[in-house]
């Protein structure tokens, strides 16, 4: 017996599972409220782990989403960095052509007020040792430029032509402690000379009865000595010191920057006018 | 091996010098970085090096500063050979004597220029060179060669 059940188990199982599914129709067909309660009980079993199966998958679903919202958002802020970088440094470039194109039209609007023939040169480089100031422009001998020459910019004096070589030319700027230039105190008309001092300042010496000159007067040159001609702006008074001596002495603040200069107009040698207008 | 090194430190210290001294100056002082090359390989290399190497530098310093052709070549050449000839109880492989021969050169570079400079009538009085020009320059150097010298021997030290 034991042998024959087990020689036909597999087929006694599939009979009682087909029985059983028999019954369970044939149950529900005679009354179909009578499989609620074997319904209900596989629901009772089923249904909390279809709605744990479920939440996982929703928020698996949600987890990859993001994922892909993560990535997307990730290449669009490298993809706007990248832009606002390249924006950024373009709109650096135009402020730099702006000003540029801003100095550049102050000098033709200079060069266009001065009488005079003038050369225009662009600053290659500048020398700061302390003991000497100076500039060295991309023009030279060949460009028509004299030795000695004044040098100018829109706002005023940048100094004068120290070495001449056949393309480049050394500018001794105003701050030299060499330099001296001949000058003149708008107002009250008193004679002085404006010399470069050691670090790079500018002096204005008087002499010692001068006493008109105040902080904030305007200094010009004077034209005495035809190195320099008449009305060029040199700078203005900061502060006036007691007499010394036969002398008086006034520090001032140059009337350009001489640290940002970038290009310059070369004057000839010798000009005598009065170029006072064109420096407004 | 020798030539390549001098001639890479003249080509290299002007090109420092002209780019980088005014973009870097404190106060309208600029550094005279040819001065700490000079002292620096002079120290390493003897007083012949620091003689030929101070010479050109200063030529070509000459040159580009539109002064009397010779004077900072003068200069750099006399502090070169000084820096290359210390005893060598000094201990010259201490840090501190590189950056106090740096600071030392620079005085003794514009006390020499200022000297040679009177030959020219050179107006400014030498107080107010001294005060403005020299001794702040010569405390750049030294901060210069600080770097130079300091910064590696830590580090081969670490």
């Amino acid at each position: 017996m034991h042998d024959l059940l087990a020689r036909y188990r597999k087929y006694s199982l599939l009979a009682v599972v087909l029985l059983a599914g028999v019954s369970l129709l044939t149950l529900q067909r005679a009354r179909p409220d009578n499989g609620i309660w074997l319904a209900d009980g596989i629901a009772f079993v089923t249904a909390p782990l279809q709605t744990v199966a479920e939440r996982l998958h929703r928020r698996a679903v949600t987890l990859w989403t993001t994922y892909l919202d993560w990535k997307a958002l990730r290449a669009e802020v490298v993809r706007l960095r990248t832009e606002s970088t390249a924006l950024r440094l373009r709109q650096l470039r135009q402020d730099e052509l702006e000003n540029e194109n801003q100095r550049l039209r102050g000098l033709v609007t200079l060069h266009d007020r001065l009488a005079t023939r003038t050369v225009g040169a662009e600053v290659v480089a500048r020398e700061w040792n302390g003991f000497t100031r100076g500039l060295t422009i991309g023009r030279g001998r060949l460009d028509g430029i004299d030795r000695l020459a004044p040098v100018v910019v829109a706002r005023g004096v940048v100094g004068r032509v120290a070495v001449l070589r056949r393309s480049s030319a050394i500018i001794q700027l105003l701050t030299d402690p060499a330099s001296s230039i001949g000058a003149v105190v708008h107002g009250t008309r008193a004679q002085g000379l404006v010399e470069g001092v050691a670090g790079g300042r500018l002096r204005l010496k008087l002499a010692a009865g001068e006493e008109g000159v105040r902080p904030g007067d305007l200094i010009y040159t004077s034209g005495i000595g035809e190195l320099f001609p008449k009305g060029l702006p040199l700078g203005r008074v900061l502060r006036v010191y007691p007499p010394a001596g036969l002398f008086r002495t006034a520090e001032i603040e140059p009337a350009v920057d001489l640290a940002t200069v970038e290009e310059v107009l070369v004057l000839p040698r010798g000009t005598t006018a009065d170029l006072g207008a064109a420096f407004p | 091996m020798r030539l390549p090194l001098y001639v890479l430190t003249v080509g290299g210290g002007t090109l420092v010098q002209c780019v980088l001294g005014p973009a870097v100056s404190i106060g309208g002082v600029s550094p005279d970085i040819p001065v700490v090359l000079v002292v620096l390989l002079a120290i390493r290399r003897g007083p012949e090096a620091g003689c030929l190497v101070g010479f050109a530098l200063g030529l070509v310093a000459d040159v580009l500063a539109g002064g009397p052709l010779g004077l900072h070549a003068l200069s750099k050449a006399l502090v070169g050979f000084a820096a290359g000839a210390l005893p060598r109880w000094f201990l010259v492989s201490r840090p501190v004597v590189p950056v106090t021969a740096a600071l030392l050169a620079t005085v003794t570079d514009g006390m020499v220029r200022f000297a040679l400079l009177q030959l020219f009538h050179y107006p400014a009085p030498f107080g107010e060179l001294l005060s403005r020009v020299i001794v702040p320059q010569a405390g750049y150097n030294a901060l210069l060669a600080t770097v130079a010298v300091v910064v590696p021997t830590v580090r081969a030290r670490g």
